[in-house]
């Protein structure tokens, strides 16, 4: 049965190593060229964060801006996408192209259970799309990684267009959208309508869930003086809120917050005088509430737990639609 | 699953009051029914009478809504065709993409009791070329590799759901030829079912008439006709007989 899987899947399997191979070839091409350019112009000494001054000359850095801003995005859209092409070119047709011809009553009736012949399809399908995907993550990752805070790296795990192409969550997005193509096609018996079927769900529970998993990450909690010269940002991670807390440390309450700043800010013009109203009105220091960089990797298992358990879900979902199967 | 066994193993078939609903009623109802050892059997009616309902409780890609029903002693279940049954959809399914010799070794890696040299003879015989891909052959071809396909695990059960549909005279002669003289040298049962029977008379011995989900005749064609009635004319007289009934009902 592995055989057989192998065999009807040659067409994706070829198509996802050559993938793989021109993939690999041009992330490596790119961060050569990459590197080779900032070494020429100096600019490896400021891609390390808290470096020293910057010895390369502006131009050279507005250079590497304008030539290289694209091309860090393309890299990430292209690890965006992959999962969305895993679940629409192989889970959508993996069940419903049989469905569709009646070769899954030649697969029925030879001496092998459904069950085995469900998983041999599901396994020779997933494991070497997973593959593909994962080095291809890792190589832009490593590309992008070269250029440091000169990169995109720069703007933490929580950016909108980093997050996705992290750690374990475009695995689980890809688990999603295969399961959600399998689902698909074994219900709906179309390939057609189980690719586009499944896109469309997929790309709305993305935009949906996005976000969800930062929900059970532990909150931390940063405060200074009011008027002190500290930057409460500092540290990077994703911002989730912010306030003041009065004498006692209590939190003011946003209606107050907003009257108090009306008021503060209505008779005063510079930053002392202003400061100084909302020290008179009882408010003692700013704070912000940040979910910070270093538990990034959590929100990363419960995106991936998220995505992952649907994809269970739907698989389950998968194999009862085949059992029924006549 | 469990797998009940039936004491008579030796059977190929044993129906015992077996039925199958649909939403939209029954499709079989109340069949009991025995298929005994190295027969061929025409298993005929009109279309939606039954047939490939009833070929699809025996190959056990359905399961019975009623009643009981054993293929060699195992009832059928979800986990895999029985060893010893073939069964040869209408549709003749195959996967378009492989080549002959391929699709033999689908077949090889599917069925623990494969011939390879016997499912190529069948093929070789045909005259089929072993690298073509399944979706350039000419239907009659398609209808041979399949065939090969089904007797290459040496079945003792073959079940032929309108094997002969859509063949034009000359393919459906060779087919006929091949399937009668493999029933033969290798003692197995046959099952082909139709809804014409001029074309498997002269080659069953063996009769199942279907009519409404129902079994109206079935036995040895040699006891059924035993006073040299033509099966054709058998079946006409039973199937008007039930149609005036219904209309009396």
């Amino acid at each position: 049965m592995i055989w057989a899987a192998f065999r009807l899947q040659r067409l994706q399997l070829l198509t996802l190593l050559g993938l793989l191979v021109a993939g690999s070839v041009t992330v490596v091409l790119l961060r050569s060229t990459m590197v080779d350019f900032f070494t020429s112009t100096r600019l490896i000494e400021c891609v390390a964060p808290n470096a020293g001054p910057c010895p390369a000359s502006p131009e050279d850095l507005d250079a590497f801006a304008a030539n290289w801003g694209d091309l860090f995005l393309v890299g990430r859209v292209v690890i965006v996408l992959l999962p969305a092409l895993v679940g629409v070119f192989i889970g959508a047709p993996l069940f419903a192209q049989e469905l569709e011809q009646g070769t899954h009553v030649l697969a029925f009736t030879q001496s092998v259970s459904r069950t085995r012949w469900m998983l041999s399809k599901l396994v020779v399908a997933l494991v070497p799309a997973l593959v593909v995907l994962v080095v291809l993550q890792y190589l832009v990752w490593w590309w992008l990684d070269a250029a440091g805070v000169l990169g995109p790296h720069a703007n933490g795990s929580f950016h909108v267009l980093n997050f996705g192409v992290e750690h374990v969550s475009p695995v689980g997005y890809a688990l999603f959208a295969f399961a959600l193509g399998t689902f698909a096609g074994a219900v709906s018996r179309r390939t057609l309508v189980a690719m586009t079927a499944g896109l469309g769900v997929f790309v709305a529970a993305r935009f949906a869930l996005f976000g969800l998993a930062n929900r059970w990450v532990p909150r931390e909690r940063r405060d200074a003086p009011v008027g002190a010269d500290a930057d409460l940002s500092q540290g990077g991670g994703l911002w989730v809120g912010s306030g003041w807390l009065d004498t006692a440390g209590q939190q003011v309450s946003p209606d107050r917050a907003a009257a108090l700043t009306r008021t503060c800010k209505g008779g005063t013009e510079t930053q002392e005088a202003y400061t100084a109203c909302l020290q008179q009105s009882g408010v003692a220091r700013r704070y912000v509430i940040t979910i910070p960089e270093s538990s990034a990797w959590l929100a990363h298992v419960y995106d991936f737990a998220v995505f992952g358990g649907l994809a269970v879900l739907l698989l389950a979902g998968t194999a009862w639609a085949l059992r029924r199967q006549s | 699953m469990t797998t009940r066994r039936h004491p008579d193993r030796a059977l190929p078939v044993l129906a015992e009051g077996v039925g199958k609903r649909y939403r939209r009623g029954w499709a079989l109802e109340e069949t009991s029914l025995v298929i005994p050892e190295n027969r061929v059997v025409a298993l005929v009616g009109p279309n939606g009478a039954g047939k490939s309902t009833l070929m699809g409780l025996v190959t056990g890609m359905l399961r019975p809504s009623a009643g009981s029903i054993a293929v060699f002693g195992d009832e059928p279940s979800g986990k895999g065709l029985h060893p010893a049954v073939s069964y040869l959809a209408q549709q003749k399914p195959l996967y378009r993409q492989l080549t002959v010799a391929e699709t033999l070794t689908f077949g090889a890696r599917t069925n623990p009791t494969w011939d390879q040299g016997y499912a190529s003879h069948l093929v070789e015989q045909a005259g089929v070329p072993m690298n073509a891909k399944v979706g350039t052959l000419s239907g009659g071809q398609r209808t041979r590799v399949a065939l090969a396909l089904a007797l290459g695990k040496r079945p003792r059960l073959l079940l032929l759901d309108e094997p002969l549909a859509d063949l034009d005279p000359l393919a459906r002669e060779a087919v006929l030829r091949v399937l009668m003289s493999e029933a033969r040298m290798q003692g197995m049962t046959v099952v082909l079912s139709s809804h014409v029977l001029a074309e498997l008379e002269g080659v069953c011995d063996h009769l199942v008439l279907l009519h409404r989900g129902r079994v109206l005749l079935a036995g040895d064609v040699n006891r059924l006709s035993g006073d040299g009635t033509p099966l054709g004319e058998l079946v006409l007289r039973h199937m008007r007989a039930a149609a005036a009934q219904e209309v009396a009902a």
